[in-house]
């Protein structure tokens, strides 16, 4: 037999969610493996994932900062003009009592998705720019990992829509300039989770 | 170190081994293990899954009651001062004629959080009795029961929308209620439940 009866750990991989053990394959690009139990994907190899995720994850971060700061409703009514921004959002939650309520919504979509979107593009710019992986990057990658289901930027787009409609009988709505940039950073995110390869990004920090 | 050909078909635990939950690198299991490849924390399996599961699950039914008793919202403008329920929420819009709205966050409010409950509780029961059940249905499930869960938050931003709006506006006055605060909290502790979960067990007890 040509092939050596004993393997070493490298040359296995563990299904993610059910634990199984199989050899590893080389995989070609564009190409992934499943689990032969339960079929969750196991390992990817994503083509240009570098560039692609780098430049998904710039224009993000320039976008939510965009929503952030421009109004994204104006409401009138009785002659009465106001424009919200999502920081005057949770800016006046913060002085009414709300200021539990307040700091939720600042966190579920402004801290955390932002938090992520920065750890992402520094390790993603220091793999491009070829730097030494180190401790620092690979702890970054693993905490942008977690924080992927607590990023609601798109649970609070349709938040917003609903709101819409709830007031649209009360007064005249405009949705302003951040709600379409909230609309494409939401793409945006989708863009990020097909285009960016984990074990890629972690084949770099892991030498 | 060498391993005999026939740990593939095996899963790590049995063959001693545990799979970094960040980079997937394997390692010999040991208490305390810190990954080789990225240095993070690996455990074979997340220690007290259960029970943690159980814990946050439990919190967040408790969590859960006062959401629906208390008041989320009351306005105040001409026509006098009102206070809304989520339930008595979703009746007053289905009133004013936006069924889809209130179909909306019926289901984000009330569908999606009860049928959560039931899905991790039902999924650690099995676990704890060993119930035969097919591992591919119960692992189907733990995905949903992690997909779903952020979507019930919709009914908080709503509120802070609103609250946040018509504060500037002046003329009718919207405030959050205290139910809205259990609300959150009810959702954020079924996220944990359902993050403590450990898929793995499902494929622990049958093979199939």
């Amino acid at each position: 037999m040509s092939r050596t009866l004993a393997i070493t750990l490298d040359d296995l991989v563990a299904c993610r969610s059910c634990d199984l053990l199989h050899l590893r394959k080389p995989l070609a690009l564009g190409e992934q493996t499943r689990c032969r139990r339960c079929s969750s994907i196991m390992s990817t190899r994503k083509p240009a994932t570098i560039d692609r995720s780098l430049a998904a994850v710039l224009a993000s971060i320039v976008l939510l900062l965009i929503s952030l700061m421009l109004p994204f409703l104006s409401l009138s009514r009785a002659g009465i003009e106001s424009q919200i921004s999502i920081l005057d959002a949770v800016a006046s939650l913060w002085e009414s009592d709300l200021r539990w309520l307040g700091l939720v919504t600042l966190a579920l979509i402004v801290l955390l998705p932002l938090g992520r979107l920065v750890l992402l593009a520094w390790v993603l710019a220091a793999i491009r720019l070829r730097r030494p992986a180190n401790r620092a990057l690979r702890s970054a990658f693993r905490w942008a990992t977690r924080l992927e289901p607590w990023a609601m930027a798109d649970v609070f787009m349709v938040g917003v829509a609903i709101s819409l409609v709830k007031l649209g009988s009360v007064a005249r709505l405009e949705i302003g300039l951040a709600f379409w940039s909230l609309c494409a950073l939401i793409a945006l995110t989708v863009i990020v989770t097909i285009v960016l390869c984990k074990d890629t990004v972690w084949r770099y920090l892991i030498q | 170190m060498a391993l005999p050909y026939s740990v593939t078909g095996r899963t790590a635990k049995v063959a001693g081994l545990a799979r970094c939950p960040a980079c997937g690198t394997l390692g010999q299991a040991s208490p305390k293990l810190h990954c080789r490849g990225c240095g993070g924390v690996v455990h074979a399996r997340i220690p007290f899954s259960l029970q943690r599961t159980w814990a946050f699950l439990i919190v967040g039914l408790m969590a859960y009651v006062p959401a629906n008793t208390l008041p989320i919202m009351s306005s105040t403008g001409y026509t006098g001062a009102t206070s809304d329920t989520i339930l008595s929420g979703v009746m007053t819009l289905a009133d004013q004629g936006s069924p889809g709205v209130a179909i909306i966050i019926f289901v984000a409010s009330i569908c999606i959080p009860v049928t959560k409950f039931f899905i991790i509780g039902g999924l650690a029961l099995s676990l704890h009795l060993d119930l035969p059940l097919s591992g591919h249905k119960r692992h189907r499930l733990h995905a949903v029961t992690e997909f779903i869960g952020r979507w019930s938050m919709i009914d908080v931003f709503v509120v802070a929308v609103l609250a946040a709006l018509i504060q500037l506006g002046a003329i009718i006055t919207i405030e959050p209620g205290v139910g809205i605060n259990a609300f959150a909290l009810s959702v954020v502790f079924t996220m944990f439940s359902a993050l403590s979960l450990d898929a793995r067990l499902i494929w622990d007890g049958n093979a199939t």
